[in-house]
């Protein structure tokens, strides 16, 4: 046919292509634990059949959805199962309010400034009993939960003030988008990255201006701030890409797939331009000592036991190869790499009381091939795969760039890569 | 009632032909107090009626070229929402002018639409794009008209229903084979049981021929001679709804210019070409024909050139030639009843037909006045106010989005109305979920099984909608098989039976199976005649016949 | 990223061929795009079921009078019975228990209880040998209330035809009836999920000890371990009679498992399983293929000696069929298939489909041509190439492993 139509079959998400093949229900964590959840063929394809006829067939219980994308990862048609259920999601909230409970909870940013100011009061009042109950009866955050503790200085604050003035001395540069968790939480892992970075001749440098990158305000319904938040992003991460000629480095997979994945998809901002830029730190590194740009030494005396946890959104952007590569390559590093499995916290849900059982069931499988696996600590890119796998392990999780830091030997990597 | 009881009783009509009009007329007829048995030698609405666009046309259509069956349609239309609102779908429709069409003519339509009694209000290029994103975005016009969907498998077995309930006794798989005639004066008919291959006469004072183009071979039986010039369409089906509202062109009626919104997927159609009469039976699609509506359709909603086509059908639209033209130039799309004692000097026989889907109501009243002259009925047709059984006022909506109902409970709701209440849905078995595209319960099944005429799945399908959806019946085929094995108690036949569906659903799949369909189909392959073996363990060349 | 060799495709054939490879010590990418086309098998591998529509009872004089284009022609008819038997070792290795042999057929009973030929079956599922012997005579068929992806009904009546004494026994648990409360999710794979507890077991053992009277026999749906047969195992334990599983509708059970058991094991042997990415195209340097791009990786590309295409029919998208041509998606290699469209099926469904022959054009070695060349490290394995029919010859798994072998043989020499 001269018009040259019909050569595929496309449209939004792909569920076009769905064949009813049925294997995503064998994947999803939640239909394994719930019989409430009608699982991703229904709640994806199927449904979006009938909410196209008419949008009351919108079911409910899409909200159980836990946005793994597991089903995505198990589809041989690729469908884009759990792009469909959330923006089904996104449909049916229009002109509703998320509750106070989800507004804080998906609010990572602005619940981090304030905790920092007075992290001490905050981490013990977030861990105090009479706060958990309160926050377990009025707020819905089940008492299980402790708030990852905050630090007392952000990230931001400790580059400004040991790390931003010797930056611009390396041959090299890449920028960072650190996240909420290295700024309010962890500012450590930011650091090893600096270190790690720095020993291997790059400098690090902030984009001109971070926000959260908005992975909690989607999955709790904030639409319209997650798209002005993730406005300001994509010119910050534009700005060091084009102006500055940088790679835009991240040490959270899960921002990381926001950014690149989600922003377009479930955001409609366009990120196409700056996406191939935005990548994983272990990623970015990986590929310079595989095609032999730099140099990494290890530390001779290093030992230790560690399983590699792929959090569902690294397995989606199909990256965990990189970390685990990497981490192989640590001489003293014996690496257990974990059948995938969902751990059951997907950010912000696992939080939400009436999700809590829930989330623990879905982790089950995990936590029993983390401790089949008689490791010492635990390694992802995920960090609220991190809280779960601690709260549920009570195994330390590290991410990779810090056990990489941590095995480095700064001093012969230097060496290695022509700095003094 | 057994069937040997039903054989035996003497009814005031016969009604030949289980599409709308038929199913109509027997509603009608028993509504009016008359003693009624309808035949059809298939499945109920296999004709045209389940073989056309499912569009309940506006009138607008018909506008221009032929006013009164487009006032007609309009005031059926109305009719329709009121007495079939679990048939219909107020979707609204558009006509619209493409670059390539002339601008002018809208002013010509609309104009006769308001002749003919039709809402048309104009509408600004952007207005449609915003209330149908689907549509072609260079339009130049469009008009807005009261246009709707209708499944005509629902409309049909609710007529049947309430002629059921009034006394009326139908049977299908009854094929008829001759008329007993006795002294110029039909008696009755004699059929063909298909079922188990006996043969039967049942004796009625009037026969009603309603058989749709399948009425000059009927008549013929009489020794009657009718003249029907089959008008051939092809249609595709498209896996899920990419429009909202009824798309049409705004110009003379051509190929491939109308979409319609059906239930859960958007159809395209139709075709029309001159086919000999004796090839109605082959219902095949050709290359040609998909290319057409192909290239066609793609001018209405550009989407369609992406989308995936599950399927493609054709009906043959019964076309009658004027009596006092019998050469066939002068063809009357409108409504045609002859009184063959009048036309013949046959007493005894009436035909039905002409006419369309839309106007099955006034069709159906209009045989039924000729009956009640003739058995002497003076009681009035009310088949224009009456509710169809599931479309009572109180009935519940579309997407009903209750708490308590799941969603097979709800698109059961969509399909059957307030009948969806009979639904056994008190357990979890009955809830469960046979055909997951189509949301089609146990329950719902056994529903269709016990009330609606079901022998084959074929039949369950046309109830049902099971098998419908985007994989034709991939994992439901084999569940609704079982069940309906075990609801029948014939097992023995199941794996007969489930070959026979799939196989008709491959006839539609065919003609359009690349891309995504063609994927579909091997991988129907791979699980049933692969994984489960079922070409080793049936034959079912030549079986086809009884679906 | 450099391997030795990357495959294309996460199949039966794509893993068979990464595990020989592996075990030899290289280092081996998978790519693989989804889960693949053993979620429908029911716990068989067929060497050659029937030609022509005549049954094969013996495969290895069948294979012998098959045409030149049939891939077994290709790798010799005379090399099978070798490649047959590294091809049960790999798959013993792996952790998959299956019984079988090449000399002749045993029987397979499918879900609407019909006996088809196979080679090797799961040793926990139901296998004939002879059917004019059978195994047993009374058959307690154990029917799982609710469960809708076994046709009870189909199955206990091919029983019956086969000459079985067929009790057909519905009975339920409390964890089936928790999982019914589902509309959709009651699959043969939730059951294996719920199920896999030794207190679900001992549960559906109460079932079955209860219910099974006099049975020789009792049958199963295959609904128990999804990861390996130790589930199966359990259940044996605990009743009092000996079981057998029999193949469900999908996603089914046993071809999830031996999806599973190739992959760990592939995983184990050093090999990089690449779940959920795409080959998207590939970089030629004349006649070799020098590195292949995936939708993940993006501008990291895949460079390997030895690159093997793995990627399975049109239900996987190996081929791809669209309004007006057969087209290998990935590479654009060269197809065997009719130009005309209307030439690829036949009216009636339960015929043989010409589609079902298509796939990549391959010469004697397997090697895949791209416009006449042949691609000298490029080799081509199970249901993407050319000349066999998996749905009405039965010769789909016996294809995918063999000719994964025979690569992974060309490729180490």
């Amino acid at each position: 046919m001269a018009e040259r139509m019909q050569l595929c079959n496309l449209s939004e998400n792909n569920f076009e292509q769905c064949t009813k093949c049925s294997i995503c229900t064998t994947v999803c964590p939640v239909a394994a634990v719930t019989t409430d959840y009608p699982g991703p063929k229904q709640a994806g394809p199927d449904g979006e059949r009938y909410r196209l006829k008419d949008p009351a067939y919108y079911d409910k219980m899409l909200k159980l959805c836990l946005n793994c994308k597991r089903c995505e990862v198990a589809c041989p048609s690729g469908v884009h199962i759990a792009d469909i259920i959330q923006r089904a999601r996104m449909r049916a909230s229009e002109g509703k309010r998320a509750s106070l409970r989800d507004t804080l909870l998906a609010n990572t940013d602005l619940l981090g400034t304030m905790a920092n100011m007075v992290a001490p009061v905050a981490n013990a009042a977030l861990g105090l009993k009479p706060t958990k109950l309160v926050m377990h009866s009025v707020m819905d955050i089940d008492k299980h939960r402790t708030f990852p503790a905050y630090s007392r200085t952000k990230f931001e604050t400790w580059f400004k003030r040991h790390a931003a003035a010797t930056q611009d001395a390396y041959p090299n540069h890449v920028s960072y988008f650190h996240g909420c968790y290295v700024n309010y939480n962890f500012p450590k892992l930011g650091q090893d990255l600096v270190k790690l970075m720095n020993a291997a001749g790059y400098g690090v440098h902030l984009l001109g201006k971070e926000q959260c990158c908005g992975v909690a305000l989607i999955a709790n319904g904030l639409y319209k701030q997650a798209r002005r938040q993730g406005n300001v992003n994509a010119a910050s991460i534009r700005q060091a890409v084009n102006d500055k000629r940088h790679m835009v480095l991240t040490t959270s997979s899960s921002c990381t797939f926001n950014l690149r994945d989600e922003y377009p998809a479930m955001l409609d901002i366009d990120t196409s331009d700056v996406r191939d830029s935005i990548m994983l730190a272990t990623r970015f590194i990986y590929n310079l000592v595989d095609e032999e740009k730099i140099k990494l030494v290890f530390k001779q005396n290093y030992k230790r036991r560690i399983a590699y946890h792929t959090a569902c959104h690294m397995q989606r952007m199909g990256w965990q190869l990189y970390s685990i590569e990497l981490l192989r390559m640590i001489p003293g590093l014996d690496l257990q790499v974990l059948e995938q499995e969902c751990c059951g916290i997907s950010g912000t849900y696992g939080f939400k009381k009436e999700n809590y059982e829930r989330s623990q069931a879905i982790g089950s499988i995990l936590f029993k091939s983390i401790e089949e696996a008689r490791v010492e600590a635990v390694a992802t890119d995920c960090e609220t795969c991190k809280w779960q796998i601690e709260m549920s392990t009570g195994l330390p999780v590290e991410n990779p760039v810090s056990i990489l830091a941590d095995a480095l030997d700064v001093e012969a990597t230097r060496q290695a890569n022509g700095l003094k | 009632m057994v069937t040997s009881d039903i054989y035996n009783k003497e009814y005031d009509v016969i009604i030949i032909g289980g599409g709308a009009t038929g199913a109509g007329t027997a509603r009608d007829c028993a509504l009016r107090g008359l003693s009624v048995l309808l035949v059809e030698r298939n499945d109920y609405s296999t004709g045209a009626t389940g073989r056309n666009h499912g569009l309940m046309h506006s009138g607008a259509r018909y506008a221009v070229t032929d006013g009164e069956s487009a006032s007609e349609c309009i005031s059926e239309n109305m009719i329709l929402r009121r007495i079939a609102r679990h048939c219909v779908e107020e979707t609204d429709g558009l006509f619209i002018t493409l670059p390539e069409d002339d601008l002018q003519y809208q002013q010509t339509f609309v104009e006769a639409c308001q002749r003919a009694g039709i809402r048309a209000d104009v509408i600004d290029p952007a207005e449609a794009r915003s209330i149908e994103p689907a549509v072609n975005p260079d339009l130049i016009g469009a008009v807005r008209v009261p246009d709707a969907s209708i499944d005509p498998f629902r409309l049909t077995v609710a007529n049947l229903l309430d002629a059921r309930l009034h006394g009326a006794e139908t049977l299908n798989y009854h094929e008829v084979e001759g008329f007993i005639i006795n002294q110029e004066r039909v008696e009755g008919v004699k059929l063909l049981n298909k079922h188990d291959g006996s043969h039967v006469e049942v004796r009625g004072r009037v026969v009603v021929n309603a058989s749709g183009i399948w009425g000059q071979r009927i008549a013929q039986m009489a020794g009657v001679k009718i003249s029907m010039f089959p008008a051939r369409g092809a249609l595709l089906i498209f896996g899920h709804r990419v429009n909202n509202m009824v798309i049409n062109r705004c110009r003379k009626p051509a190929n491939a210019d109308i979409l319609v919104p059906d239930d859960t997927v958007c159809v395209i159609g139709t075709t029309s070409d001159r086919i000999p009469i004796e090839t109605v039976d082959d219902m095949r699609v050709t290359r040609e024909e998909v290319d057409v509506l192909l290239r066609e359709g793609v001018k209405i909603a550009p989407s369609l050139a992406t989308t995936r086509i599950i399927r493609a059908y054709a009906g043959v639209r019964p076309l009658v030639a004027s009596d006092d033209d019998p050469s066939g130039r002068s063809i009357s799309r409108g409504i045609v009843c002859l009184d063959h004692a009048q036309r013949d000097g046959l007493e005894g026989l009436i035909t039905i037909t002409g006419g369309k889907m839309m106007t099955y109501r006034l069709m159906a009243e209009i045989a039924t006045n000729a009956v009640c002259a003739k058995v002497g009925n003076n009681a009035p047709c009310v088949t224009a106010t009456q509710p169809l059984p599931g479309s009572e006022e109180d009935a519940p909506r579309q997407g009903d989005t209750s708490k308590r109902y799941s969603f097979g409970q709800r698109a059961a709701i969509g399909r059957h109305g307030s009948l969806a209440a009979r639904i056994e849905k008190d357990n979890d078995i009955d809830n469960a979920l046979v055909c997951e595209c189509e949301g089609v319960t146990v329950g719902e099944i056994k529903y269709a099984v016990h009330q609606l005429h079901v022998h084959n799945l074929v039949n369950l399908r046309r109830r049902t909608r099971v098998g419908m959806g985007t994989c034709q019946g991939k994992l439901c085929s084999c569940r609704a098989a079982s069940l309906l094995g075990e609801l029948n108690h014939d097992v023995k036949h199941a794996q007969e039976d489930l070959a026979l569906f799939l196989d008709e659903r491959w006839k539609g799949m065919r003609p359009v199976a690349w891309g995504d369909t063609l994927r579909e189909a091997q991988l129907t392959a791979t699980i049933y005649q692969g994984l489960c073996g079922l070409d080793n363990a049936v034959n079912i060349q030549g079986k086809e016949d009884m679906q | 990223m450099r391997m030795d060799t990357v495959i294309i495709g996460g199949g039966l054939s794509g893993l068979t061929c990464g595990i020989a490879l592996a075990k030899r010590g290289q280092r081996v990418a998978i790519v693989a795009s989804g889960q693949s086309t053993l979620m429908f098998n029911g716990g068989s591998m067929e060497l050659l079921g029937s030609i022509g529509g005549k049954t094969v009872t013996s495969p290895l004089e069948a294979i012998a009078t098959l045409p030149q284009s049939h891939p077994y022609s290709k790798i010799g008819a005379g090399n099978i019975a070798a490649l047959a038997a590294s091809a049960k070792e790999l798959l013993a290795d792996a952790g998959i228990n299956m019984e079988g042999n090449t000399s002749a057929n045993h029987w397979r009973i499918t879900p609407m209880g019909v006996a088809k030929p196979a080679w090797l079956t799961l040793s926990d599922h139901l296998r004939i040998d002879n059917l004019d012997n059978l195994p047993a005579k009374r058959v307690a068929l154990m029917c799982i209330r609710g469960f809708f992806d076994e046709p009870n009904g189909m199955l206990a009546q091919g029983l019956r035809d086969l000459g079985f004494e067929v009790k057909a026994i519905e009975f339920t648990t409390d964890d089936i009836t928790t999982l019914r409360r589902s509309p959709s999710e009651m699959r043969a794979s939730s059951l294996a999920k719920h199920l896999g507890s030794n207190n679900a077991l001992q549960r559906v053992a109460d079932q079955i000890n209860a219910l099974a009277g006099d049975a020789d026999i009792v049958l199963l749906p295959s609904v128990l371990g999804q990861n390996d047969d130790n589930d199966f195992q359990s259940l044996q334990a605990m009743a009092r009679k000996p079981l057998r599983l029999v193949a469900t509708l999908p996603p089914a059970v046993a071809g999830m498992r031996m999806q599973t058991q190739l992959r760990h094991y592939f995983k184990m042997l050093g090999g990089n399983y690449l779940m959920g990415d795409t080959a998207v195209s590939g970089a030629f340097d004349g006649d070799r293929l020098t590195s292949i791009t995936t939708a993940k990786l993006g501008d990291m590309p895949l460079k390997a000696d030895q690159f093997v295409l793995a990627t399975g029919s049109f239900i996987s998208r190996g081929l791809v069929a669209d309004y007006e041509r057969v087209y290998e998606p990935v590479l654009g290699l060269d197809v065997d298939a009719d130009a005309d469209r209307e030439q690829w099926t036949r009216f009636n469904i339960l015929e043989p489909q010409a589609y079902m022959g298509y796939g990549v054009a391959t010469d004697g070695n397997l090697r895949c041509s791209k416009q006449g060349t042949t691609i000298q490290n490029l080799h081509a394995i199970g249901s993407v190439l050319s000349g066999h029919d998996a749905v009405k010859m039965g010769d789909g798994t016996g294809v995918s492993m063999l000719t994964a072998l025979a690569a992974a043989q060309s490729i180490l020499a």
